[in-house]
């Protein structure tokens, strides 16, 4: 498993991924942990296929002790497939993910982890002295879903928005715009669902001020980047499908 | 999934399968032991000796029944312990493949209380396996002795039925059917038995 940290302040935020031992026919994923002096975040930890690896990668940074939250943006197996077994691994951790999600991703079972519902309009993770952002992203794509924006680290992990499917090996950040449209136009139009969510969040993410915008798959956007994507996105028809 | 955990879940299933046959059988048996009593009533004295054997035969599929029904409830019990095993043997490999992974890492050590953890649960249900075939083993013996029991009871009754007259034939075709039955019964406890002998306690 790759690691990259794209922020060292006081507290740090590291992007795993591009794993070599990943099964050819699973979707690769980005994790990225937040880490304070005590505590750690894995923000979508991944699925099921990907706990040991990213265990062994998140050992580099914390113990197993000090994983004391994990994030879900939404509900898909990519996300969060992995619960069952974080679930017997930690004692003493919370899930922060989409109420409207619960008592769907309690069949992963959910037991020893609390499970905290974030409700429709957002909310904040505190971790130690930092204050992490939960960003309504709903129908981007899931029904119920979130975004994660540091405003100190002026990072904003987004979930599938800004997903690309590339091979593997590929660098963690966008580094020529133009030639990247190409590995994410059909990604969005086909699976983000909603022109007006769309809309709505784009107004919402431009008010913040953002260094790393970070998917789940794919690269990283960076510095003037991160104005290219949500122009490009504005001007993206999505839902094709139908 | 391992070819040792496939085979348990294939014991535990053929329990099931196994019994649902024993349960018809044993309700043939009843039909049967009514049947005799009926026609033991018409032959009256004739057939004075056999009147008591069709209670009797009623009683021990009525028994059976019973059994079997109880049995079965247990062999749910261990299909759902069969899938918690499965369960936990996947976190402990999981958990172990990660300790593996994480040599070298600042943190590694950390990961050994979860992988002890891990490893006591997945024991844990190993051994609550155990337990449970030897008290399912201990009630299959006893449909077993039933079985044998209906054997030597369908023995009797053909005895008494050739003192019967003109009512020799559908009394020993009764004495035939048990004794078949009761020979199916045994057969299928059989196998369920030797299925599950290898998880017994030792
Ligand atoms: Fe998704
Ligand atoms: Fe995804």
């Amino acid at each position: 498993m790759k690691m990259t940290k794209i922020y060292e302040g006081s507290h740090q935020w590291i992007m795993f991924g591009r794993d070599e031992g990943k099964p050819n026919n699973i979707i690769d994923t980005n994790q990225y942990v937040v880490r304070t002096t005590n505590r750690c975040l894995l923000l979508d930890p991944g699925g099921a296929e990907l706990f040991a690896p990213m265990m062994a990668a998140v050992l580099h940074h914390a113990p197993v002790n000090q994983i004391t939250d994990l994030f879900a943006s939404h509900q898909d197996p990519d996300v969060i497939s992995s619960l069952g077994l974080w679930d017997q691994a930690l004692t003493n951790a919370k899930l922060h993910a989409p109420a409207l999600w619960e008592g769907f991703l309690r069949h992963y079972s959910c037991d020893s982890i609390e499970y905290v519902p974030i409700p429709d309009n957002g909310g904040s993770i505190k971790l130690e002295s930092v204050e992490l952002q939960l960003i309504p992203a709903h129908y981007l794509h899931s029904s119920g879903n979130f975004h994660v924006y540091d405003p100190q680290a002026k990072i904003l992990m987004s979930g599938d928005v800004g997903g690309a499917i590339e091979g593997p090996g590929t660098p963690v950040f966008v580094d020529n715009f133009a030639a990247h449209v190409e590995k994410m136009r059909y990604w969005h139009q086909r699976w983000m669902p909603s022109n007006q969510a769309k809309r709505v969040w784009i107004e919402r993410v431009r008010n913040l001020d953002i260094d790393i915008l970070a998917p789940q798959h794919g690269r990283m956007f960076k510095g003037d980047d991160v104005k290219r994507f949500l122009d490009w996105f504005d001007a993206l028809q999505v839902g094709i499908a139908v | 999934m391992t070819n040792q955990t496939k085979a348990q879940f294939i014991a535990v299933a053929s329990i099931t399968s196994e019994l649902s046959a024993v349960m018809v059988v044993a309700k043939e048996i009843s039909l049967a032991a009514a049947n005799a009593k009926a026609i033991a009533f018409r032959a009256g004295d004739k057939a004075k000796g056999f009147q008591p054997i069709t209670d009797f035969i009623n009683e021990l599929a009525k028994e059976t029944i019973e059994l079997v029904t109880n049995i079965n409830i247990y062999a749910l019990v261990l299909y759902r312990l069969t899938v918690e095993e499965f369960q936990k043997t996947v976190t402990y490999n999981k958990f172990e493949l990660a300790a593996k992974m994480a040599e070298g890492a600042v943190h590694a050590k950390s990961m050994q209380e979860p992988v002890d953890h891990a490893k006591l649960a997945m024991q844990d249900c190993q051994r609550r396996f155990r337990r449970d075939v030897s008290q399912l083993l201990g009630q299959l013996e006893a449909v077993m002795h039933h079985a044998r029991a209906a054997r030597v009871i369908a023995a009797n009754s053909r005895i008494e039925a050739s003192q019967a007259g003109e009512y020799l034939q559908s009394l020993q075709a009764v004495a035939e059917s048990v004794d078949k039955a009761a020979h199916t019964i045994h057969d299928n406890v059989q196998r369920c038995r030797i299925a599950l002998s290898i998880y017994r306690n030792s």
